[in-house]
């Protein structure tokens, strides 16, 4: 994590001791309550996030933030582009704390119960909260909207269902209770962070009704956010107001919102930020960071996003797979190297099977200095490769691989550098076939690649979420069609596993299997790149996981 | 007159017929799935054939080919010409929203081409192989040569480190705030502008070599006519015929290079769209944008054609 600011007279802003504190009293019922070994206590109690009464009030805040979205339906998207122009208008039924990005707090559920078997999750929404339309918020909205997204209706798509896989029924007890009932026990930790998952925004049950579930074209529908529609240019800009009747009082600070669709690490997005044609820019490209780091009056950070660059290998044609290959190829990939050669398009992070920056992986340093694969000295790992290429009878090489390429800057650097050192190293000698995304996804779905090289996302960091759809026997995004029985039970029991040592303990299993059998060639993690100019204030995602879960700006207020 | 006009008019049409079967065709059988850029990665990857069936029979896209034609047909007839089938937006609103400003880029850019290129070819012709003259060749070659796109992002990066400037990020007519609009369309119409003034520049000089060899124009200065007057009025009228007819050929260049050039300076024109557009897959946005830029072909060459009439009393339309 690397935050930074040019501002020496920045008053009222949060730096991170300052932040640790404020943390620590608003957010301490929340980690308290997650951390207890009675989990039928209730949680995060008095953890809502609270206005800053030293916060100053007014202006319009202008925002850069990915392309428009393509549609307008939130639950069915799965890209930046809805979340970052739509998540203002809508709250959840817990989020994460928009101060550090990670602490579970209420947001439309003022408090919660978890049963003692963890088959029960009772959620206590807020009284007197209403949609942008005037009307009254209850359970029903709630129950309709997790019934699109755990059911989704015929021609709607529910990326997030398999996070609320267990849920069994939404029952509705009283207009301002509601109640998740689970086929069998889900860690917390994974409930929870499904629940506070940005994608999914609580909308009216009249508008699901109306349109069968499906808002895809459906611009305008109300939310209870803390900002509401005014107006949008396609492509150009969205733009909102404060919403005067919000819940949170108080909040937001700032009367407008205008969101701007610029492309993601693109010069236009960051010539805008430098130029002072935004105020705020998120996904820069490193060049105009690292402008916007040196400038007088600007601030920059990065953060982890839950996003992995990576080479699959199609286990369906040999010599593919045959483990000792795949292990060898793995082993044959400098990441730092790598990292190095995108440096200037986009911000990465080294890591391997699972995030490298979450509390149960391998941490990085321990990866990067004693695993073979993922460190600078390529010479033990390379050794290691020849010998397994040697035992799997391909000494000699291994001719005529076609190399599946998405057609985008990082990946075909990525694509020429790994056709070099697979060559290099191992004589692997691979045809590159550049295509556009969409095909891309065609050919890997038909098996036409042995090798193809890309990048996915899961919903939330929990290993369960992406051990199912990046590994799982016919997960949806396992493109190298990977099995290994083995693996498969563990993640069985990790996604059933209520300890979190014992749940620990066995990922770090998991990975060993991984590592010894990979699935994938993991390349690296990206990173966000924000920076914004000092005048922005209350907003500092440092220490955030991703961008998905914390696109709210109730919390962002301007200083002049 | 009225017999050429209608001929022209049905070639036209039986063009911009060809055209529109042609992009339907290629748009239907590229590979590429638009639900990817629907859904996103993680979305499209979850989605089960069924689901995927489904979405693209509501998108109309499960129809059989003549059937989606039609459909088409009858959108551009009832004006309305279809909507993005993402966003559910009409493509005609799209149209007028950007429409002004892509127009805008495309009329500057030609007086720009005319203002520089003329200036430069009638210099070079009255002084061949002086200096101005191989000064003027060799920037014409330099501009020729240089890809607009490349240009474009030279004069962005130029722009912000050196001034700190970045254009408008929004669309601002020219009715709602000249000043800002011109900011938008400056960037883009001097790029294309440079570019198709150095072929005017190239083939103004040459006409004009040949004609000021001519016997009037002899005549004309033995007449003891000032230089400009036997410019103007006797030499740049009869060499201006060919260069009319590359400046209606250029307007195609003008029209393919703004899409290139509206996507290097970031400016929301009708160009950047067609790229977002071929970007999602949104084949209901391209193959109207497609036609609309071939009917502004079209009609610029009939326009052209016309314009001979004015330039050399001698041509009559048949």
């Amino acid at each position: 994590m690397n935050d930074r600011t040019n501002d020496s007279n920045r008053s009222g802003g949060v730096d991170r001791r300052t932040f640790l504190k404020r943390a620590g009293a608003a957010g301490a019922g929340a980690v308290i309550g997650r951390h207890l070994s009675a989990p039928d206590l209730a949680a995060a109690q008095d953890a809502t996030f609270k206005p800053d009464p030293a916060a100053k009030r007014g202006g319009t805040l202008r925002y850069g933030v990915h392309t428009a979205p393509v549609h307008f339906d939130v639950h069915q998207s799965g890209t930046v582009a809805n979340i970052g122009a739509q998540a203002p208008m809508y709250d959840l039924l817990i989020r994460r704390d928009p101060r550090d990005g990670q602490t579970i707090i209420p947001d439309l559920a003022q408090r919660w119960e978890i049963a003692p078997d963890g088959r029960k999750y009772t959620f206590h929404l807020r009284r007197g909260v209403k949609f942008h339309d005037g009307a009254d918020f209850t359970a029903e909205d709630v129950k309709a909207t997790y019934e699109k997204l755990v059911n989704p209706p015929k021609g709607v798509v529910s990326p997030r269902t398999p996070l609320f896989s267990a849920v069994s029924d939404i029952v509705v007890l009283d207009p301002h209770k509601i109640e998740f009932r689970l086929k069998e026990a889900r860690p917390k930790a994974f409930m929870l962070g499904s629940f506070a998952s940005g994608w999914n925004i609580i909308v009216r049950k009249k508008t699901l009704d109306e349109h069968q579930g499906n808002l895809r074209q459906v611009m305008n529908y109300p939310g209870t956010g803390p900002f509401r529609h005014v107006s949008r240019k396609d492509k150009e800009v969205w733009i909102m107001e404060r919403n005067p009747n919000y819940w949170n009082k108080g909040l937001p600070y700032v009367d407008k919102l205008e969101v701007y669709h610029m492309p993601p690490f693109s010069p236009e997005l960051g010539s805008s930020l430098l130029t002072g044609k935004l105020d705020y820019g998120r996904l820069l490209d490193p060049v105009s960071w690292r402008k916007a780091k040196e400038t007088p009056g600007m601030t920059a950070a990065d953060f982890n996003q839950s996003v992995v660059q990576f080479v699959c290998m199609n286990n369906k044609k040999p010599p593919l797979g045959d483990v000792r290959v795949r292990r060898a190829m793995h082993l044959a990939l400098d990441r730092h190297a790598l990292v190095d050669v995108v440096k200037d398009v986009a911000p990465m992070l080294i890591g391997g099977f699972v995030y490298p920056f979450h509390e149960m992986s391998t941490p990085q340093a321990e990866l990067i200095s004693k695993r073979l694969g993922y460190q600078k000295d390529m010479k033990p790992a390379v050794q290691e490769a020849k010998k397994l290429m040697a035992e799997a009878g391909h000494a000699g090489g291994i001719k005529n691989l076609t190399f599946l390429v998405r057609d985008a800057a990082t990946f075909k650097l990525w694509a020429v550098a790994i056709q070099a050192m697979l060559k290099e190293t191992l004589n692997i000698e691979t045809n590159l076939k550049t295509v556009q995304i969409s095909q891309w996804f065609e050919d890997a779905a038909a098996g036409n690649f042995d090798l193809g090289i890309s990048a996915i996302v899961s919903s939330i960091m929990d290993p369960s979420d992406y051990f199912t759809a990046w590994y799982g026997k016919d997960g949806p995004q396992n493109y190298s069609n990977w099995t290994n029985p083995g693996f498969h039970d563990l993640a069985r029991q990790i996604e059933r596993e209520l300890d979190d040592n014992r749940r620990k303990t066995m990922v770090r299993q998991a990975e060993d299997i991984l590592e010894k059998d990979p699935p994938i060639l993991p390349i690296s993690y990206e990173k966000i790149n924000d920076a914004w100019h000092n005048k922005v204030r209350g907003q500092n995602p440092s220490t955030h996981f991703g961008i998905y879960d914390t696109e709210r700006w109730d919390n962002a207020w301007l200083a002049s | 007159m009225r017999k050429y006009l209608l001929r022209r008019a049905l070639f036209g049409l039986s063009t911009l017929l060809g055209v529109s079967l042609i992009v339907f065709v290629v748009l239907r059988i590229l590979p590429g799935d638009p639900l990817v850029a629907m859904f996103g990665i993680e979305g499209f990857a979850k989605l089960a054939p069924a689901d995927r069936a489904h979405i693209m029979e509501d998108l109309g896209l499960s129809d059989p080919l003549p059937v989606q034609y039609v459909r088409w047909m009858r959108d551009i007839a009832s004006g309305s010409l279809g909507r993005s089938f993402f966003r559910g937006d009409k493509v005609s609103e799209l149209i007028l929203h950007r429409g002004p400003i892509s127009a805008e880029i495309g009329l500057l850019s030609v007086l720009i081409s005319w203002l520089i290129g003329l200036p430069i070819g009638i210099l070079s012709a009255f002084r061949p192989n002086g200096l101005p003259d191989n000064v003027a060749r060799t920037l014409s070659v330099l501009f020729l040569a240089i890809p607009g796109f490349w240009l474009g992002m030279l004069i962005v990066l130029a722009a912000l480190f050196w001034f700190n400037y970045k254009a408008p990020l929004i669309v601002v007519q020219l009715w709602q705030d000249p000043w800002t609009n011109l900011q938008l369309v400056i960037g883009p119409a001097l790029v294309l502008g440079l570019g198709q003034g150095a072929y005017i520049a190239r083939m103004s000089r040459s006409c004009l070599l040949e004609v000021i060899h001519e016997d009037y124009v002899r005549t004309a200065r033995a007449k003891g006519l000032k230089e400009a007057l036997v410019v103007m009025r006797h030499a740049l009228p009869n060499a201006l015929l060919p260069v009319v007819t590359l400046s209606g050929i250029l307007m195609g260049f003008v029209l393919g290079g703004s899409v290139a050039v509206e996507q290097a300076f970031g400016v929301p024109g009708l160009g950047r769209s067609l790229v977002v557009a071929v970007i999602e897959r949104d084949t209901i946005v391209v193959q109207n944008l497609v036609l609309l830029y071939s009917v502004i072909f079209v009609f610029v060459n009939v326009a052209v054609d016309l314009s001979y009439a004015l330039l050399d009393p001698r041509i009559r339309y048949q």
